[in-house]
């Protein structure tokens, strides 16, 4: 049997899931009854999850995967003093590609929004910045050489 | 007097959906503004784009453990805004274009890098418009129907489902397949952005196979 994946989650990474599965059990449990979730009137509820309330077969499935992270994540924390100069989950990076400056946040997988700079560590790029320190030049090649010089790291 | 025939209620509905298709039907003559930008003299329009990208979603989404009913739904309306909103890509933020449009091709030599609050602003500014853009082109739609469009792209924006984030990456990989297509025709520059900002982007696994073996048909090992 293949292991159950772990999913890295920040702090408020996992509070909006758990919001999440609170709102979508509620909505199937009036759906249930027949009733107009009161909730769908209220200005906090996420857009997205209408769409949800359209599709109760993706409602479902979507509960299931949410009861799965729920059960199977580790929450991001800030490493020990003697590991906070190594790129880890949660760190937010300042490099130099070809010159030019980027910053990225290292995170997990259900995290990863690249637009805002959040990579996960599961990309090529994430994946081989971690466990890296300032100074440190980590060469990606596969086909494209790219370098990527580590300039700071930092943890909130 | 005459009197105005009596429309019944789904005629009314029916004529709306019609004029929906007929403005989402522009997106077939909209092209994408990265392949202007390298010169492409029949660049691929929005709508070319999504088609390939909703067989992509198909076809790699049945090897996955997710529900790809919604995940070709999302494909599909991902770009929808981009009829009112127009279709933009990471170099319209801030870079100033070469004077030359000869010298424009050049400018994909490299992936643009951004601080962590422009592309904050980045986003937000774009997210804006776009929302705006579906709200237009779905605001004559029957109340169900606009939700689930509305709900399916702030979906896509967001990642909040595993078929949003597995789509956003098929986005990816649906441009860098056009974009090594384009080089290949066209022997000039390796478009080498394109790959780059994808390994910034890729981390679903089978997505990665695919991404490497879109490499090995476009970079053959010498």
């Amino acid at each position: 049997m293949s292991e159950q994946k772990k999913y890295f989650l920040t702090k408020e990474g996992l509070k909006e899931l758990e919001k999440e599965y609170q709102v979508l059990k509620e909505l199937r449990n009036a759906k249930t009854r027949g009733e107009a979730p009161n909730l769908l009137e209220s200005e906090d509820l996420n857009p997205e999850y209408l769409s949800f309330q359209e599709d109760l077969e993706f409602l479902e499935t979507r509960l299931t995967e949410l009861e799965n992270i729920l059960e199977n994540f580790a929450l991001i924390k800030k490493p020990s003093k003697a590991e906070a100069n190594k790129i880890g989950l949660g760190a937010m990076i300042t490099v130099k590609v070809n010159g030019d400056k980027d910053e990225f946040t290292l995170v997990g997988t259900l995290e990863a929004n690249p637009a805002l700079g959040k990579i996960s560590d599961e990309s090529p790029v994430g994946s081989a910045l971690l466990g890296h320190k300032v100074g440190d030049e980590i060469t990606i090649s596969s086909p494209v050489k790219t370098i990527y010089k580590i300039k700071k790291i930092r943890y909130d | 007097m005459i009197k105005k025939p009596r429309i019944k209620r789904g005629f009314v509905v029916m004529s709306k959906i019609v004029k929906f298709f007929h403005e989402i039907g522009k997106l077939k003559d909209m092209p994408r503004r990265g392949w202007i930008l390298i010169g492409e003299k029949k660049p691929a329009s929005v709508m070319d784009h999504s088609y390939r990208m909703a067989m992509m979603t198909w076809i790699l989404g049945n090897k996955k453990r997710i529900n790809t009913n919604r995940a070709i739904k999302i494909a599909l309306i991902h770009d929808l805004c981009e009829l009112y909103a127009g279709d933009t890509t990471p170099y319209d933020n801030g870079f100033k274009l070469p004077k030359d449009k000869k010298e424009w091709p050049k400018i994909f030599d490299n992936w643009p890098r951004f601080s962590r609050q422009e592309k904050m602003n980045n986003f937000k500014r774009k997210h804006k418009k776009e929302q705006a853009g579906l709200t237009k082109l779905t605001s004559q739609l029957e109340p169900s129907l606009k939700k689930e469009i509305m709900g399916l792209w702030k979906d896509y924006e967001k990642g909040t489902s595993k078929e949003a984030r597995f789509v956003r990456q098929i986005n990816r990989l649906e441009t860098l397949f056009q974009a090594f297509e384009y080089s290949k025709q066209s022997k000039k520059r390796p478009y080498h952005s394109w790959w780059v900002g994808a390994e910034e982007h890729i981390d679903d696994p089978l997505l990665k196979e695919f991404m490497h073996e879109i490499a090995k048909k476009f970079y053959p090992k010498k």
